[in-house]
């Protein structure tokens, strides 16, 4: 049992951090340690580690011959700086960021939807949520079908006559289209898993603040920017923060379905770090390590923009 | 007898108990294909039953890596627990050997048994710096044997199959505006490799000049690259060809009558066997048409034995084994293979059948060219990146944004600057 000074009834709460005695202390970590453990062993020691190696020359002939990473400072990110295709890979990453509020406001407008108590509103949560465990590897082949020059897409628009059969094209071979096609794979996976998050928020607003401004007769309009969003805010920090990383770190999407092409316009950031880690016996730790610290340092830039725009108010939440 | 005595026998006699079970024990060796399995299963494990049979002492332990096989290989050499046998392409053997984390097997095998046993193309295409690096291991010709459609060529009026490139050139708009289907797909840009450069060699044009610098940007590179824009532009080409590999393009649309010809290896009427065995039944098989210089391109496996290993010996012994003329041969009447091995040509396997089954038609007609295994250029070390330049280039061309000639000369000036030999 944690034992500390608490507030007694009838008198004020005691003013600076409460005191704890060692065993406490030594039991909380004790508490603390397996998780700590593996979380030093699995995440901290490969980030620091990781780390490391953006400043170091590590590559296939030194790791082969067995050297150990040597010491290069500033010079991969130098290289990082020349390179056409990252700083075009950085663009295009960051231009996937349009996603963030386009899935956000849609995946929190449909679980308002989702969270009323009418007969088979279960089947569209389950079937809005199917995406998110559909396997990759099954959604590029049918994408690939929704996209090809003869597929479901150019189909739809030619039977209502927007598009002629001479004027159809590949979506994923368009230099023009492919990008947004991409994305829209990343909407379709992502919107699901979202519309989960802000389900299970909407069910923890309590019933009588939205009876009781029913009573007051405000507008369901008035009652979603009044009471939903204030209340969801929290859960909005967390979906915003979540898919704003998750667009910077975009990567499956585009391997299986573009490769990065056409003219490397669909070429994320995180493709970039893919290949130079792992493409082949050639691999490059060092120049990998140091575009992924880049691509690290704009997350973290936008999760405090996150946190700006959506902190609750209250102070309360998170 | 005292008790010192008795216990110093039975020491003895345990240690020379566990000695002999330790010299007993089977050597283990690890051996990784790479997209072998689960098709080919049964030709793999009865091929490791026969060896172990042939070579009690040492037990193979198999794995099948698909994707992740270069990764899998950097990571066990780091964990001290390295392949000994790893099926590796002519690239990947090239980038592993420069850097360091192959032994080269004529250190295992003498030199004259690896020229008696394999031809020399294919053991010249695993050798840097006169070392060689790989066993030989089945193989594959580009342009291999030309299937087509017959009902297609007779629609676009056309009464034989095209005997080379410039008249497959020549079909592609007939094909196309007579039918609607497309003459074949070229290799323009599959991904993770240099195919266009394969079209070059094709028609006798260098790819590197006699210093070893890229030199694939003379006009007439850009002429030969400017009719493949062409087709493309004109829709002769299907778009997907920029982005999928050509083969798996050319094996989802031939079973669709929406591709007339597929030039390429005979593992292709595998699949179409598979999709439309009607029109696998009706498909004619003869021989590729080949480019200016009248040569065939093509590569194959190798086996190579890691510097990591720690059974070498044994290593090459399984090398040795599966890439021996019996076990490629075996491998042959699996799947439709080239094998690499000299001996291989004159085997019945190979002897010219008549009519019948086409996959027996192409095996017959590639199955002894072996010889011709040649990918048309050496790899250089840091090809990923080279050759992801080149194909972006292409691409450009392809896409209108450059015209042919600047597509390659930027590509030729990027090799020039980064290629590491």
């Amino acid at each position: 049992m944690i034992r500390s000074q608490r507030p007694t009834p009838g008198k004020p709460p005691l003013s600076g951090k409460p005191k704890y005695s060692l065993r406490d202390t030594l039991l909380s970590y004790g508490f603390l340690a397996p998780a700590l453990i593996l979380l030093a062993v699995f995440t901290f020691y490969p980030l620091a580690y990781g780390s490391y190696l953006g400043f170091t020359e590590y590559g296939g002939a030194r790791f082969g011959q067995g050297l150990p990473p040597k010491w290069t400072g500033l010079d991969n990110f130098r290289t990082l700086m020349a390179d056409p295709l990252f700083l075009k890979s950085l663009l295009n990453s960051v231009k996937y960021l349009i996603i963030v509020p386009i899935l956000q406001l849609a995946s929190l407008a449909v679980a308002v939807l989702v969270n009323k108590n009418l007969p088979g509103m279960a089947f569209f949560r389950a079937a809005y949520y199917v995406p998110v465990v559909t396997s990759i590897s099954l959604a590029a082949v049918m994408w690939d079908w929704v996209y090809n020059k003869d597929g479901t897409l150019n189909w739809a628009l030619g039977a209502v006559h927007l598009v002629s059969k001479n004027q159809m094209f590949g979506w994923l071979n368009n230099e023009y289209t492919a990008f947004w096609a991409v994305m829209l794979v990343t909407f379709w996976r992502g919107f699901g898993y979202y519309m989960v998050l802000y389900l299970a928020g909407l069910q923890g607003i309590p019933a009588e603040l939205e009876e009781a401004a029913v009573l007051d007769g405000a507008s369901s309009w008035k009652r979603f920017w009044s009471i939903t969003v204030p209340m969801m805010k929290p859960t909005i920090l967390l979906c915003s923060l979540l898919s704003t990383i998750a667009a910077l770190r975009v990567l499956e999407e585009v391997l299986v379905l573009t490769n990065g092409g056409p003219l490397n316009s669909t070429y994320t950031a995180l493709m970039y770090v893919y290949s130079k880690a792992f493409q082949g016996f050639d691999f490059n730790y060092g120049l990998a390590s140091a575009a992924g610290l880049v691509v690290a340092a704009v997350a973290l830039l936008l999760s405090a923009v996150n946190f700006r725009l959506f902190r609750d108010s209250s102070g309360d939440g998170a | 007898m005292s008790k010192k005595i008795a216990a110093r026998l039975l020491t003895l006699g345990l240690s020379l108990a566990l000695g002999t079970a330790a010299a007993q024990s089977p050597v283990e060796v690890q051996f990784w294909t790479w997209y072998l399995s689960p098709k080919f299963d049964n030709y793999i494990k009865s091929t490791i039953s026969d060896f172990e049979k042939a070579n009690p002492g040492i037990s193979v332990k198999w794995f099948d890596k698909q994707d992740s096989m270069v990764q899998d290989f950097i990571s066990s050499v780091n964990l001290g627990s390295a392949p000994d046998v790893v099926n590796l392409n002519i690239d990947e053997t090239a980038k592993a050997a420069q850097n360091g984390f192959l032994r080269n097997v004529d250190s295992l095998t003498p030199m004259a048994s690896l020229k008696s046993t394999f031809y020399a193309q294919p053991l010249a295409n695993f050798t840097l710096g006169g070392k060689v690096y790989a066993y030989p291991w089945y193989g594959w010709l580009n342009e291999g044997v030309l299937l087509y459609n017959p009902d297609l060529m007779k629609k676009a009026g056309l009464t034989r199959a095209p005997r080379s490139m410039t008249e497959l050139l020549g079909m592609a708009k007939t094909i196309k505006d007579k039918t609607g289907a497309y003459a074949w797909v070229p290799a323009l840009k599959d991904p993770n490799t240099a195919s266009f450069l394969g079209y070059f060699y094709s028609d006798g044009l260098p790819i590197y000049d006699a210093g070893g610098k890229a030199a694939f940007n003379t006009a007439a590179h850009a002429a030969l690259l400017q009719q493949y824009v062409t087709l493309f532009k004109g829709g002769y080409i299907p778009e997907d060809a920029v982005r999928k590999e050509a083969f798996q393009v050319a094996t989802e649309l031939y079973p669709q009558n929406k591709v007339a010809m597929i030039v390429g290896g005979p593992q292709a009427l595998t699949r179409i066997k598979d999709s439309n065995p009607t029109l696998y039944a009706k498909t004619v098989v003869t021989e590729a048409p080949l480019g200016k210089a009248r040569v065939q391109t093509g590569g194959s496996m190798g086996l190579v034995v890691p510097t990591a290993s720690k059974h070498p010996v044994e290593a090459a012994k399984l090398a040795a084994f599966f890439t021996s003329n019996a076990s490629q041969i075996a491998f042959a009447k699996v799947v439709p293979v080239v094998p690499t091995t000299s001996a291989a040509q004159r085997d019945p396997l190979f002897k010219r059948a008549s009519g019948g089954d086409p996959i027996a038609n192409a095996t017959s007609l590639v199955g002894a060219s072996g010889r011709y295994i040649n990918p048309g250029f050496k790899a250089p070390g840091n090809s990923d990146d080279l050759y992801k330049n080149l194909n972006d280039n292409i691409e450009a061309a392809l896409l209108g944004k450059k015209t042919a000639q600047a597509a390659l000369d930027d590509t030729v000036t990027y090799w020039n600057a980064n290629m590491k030999k």
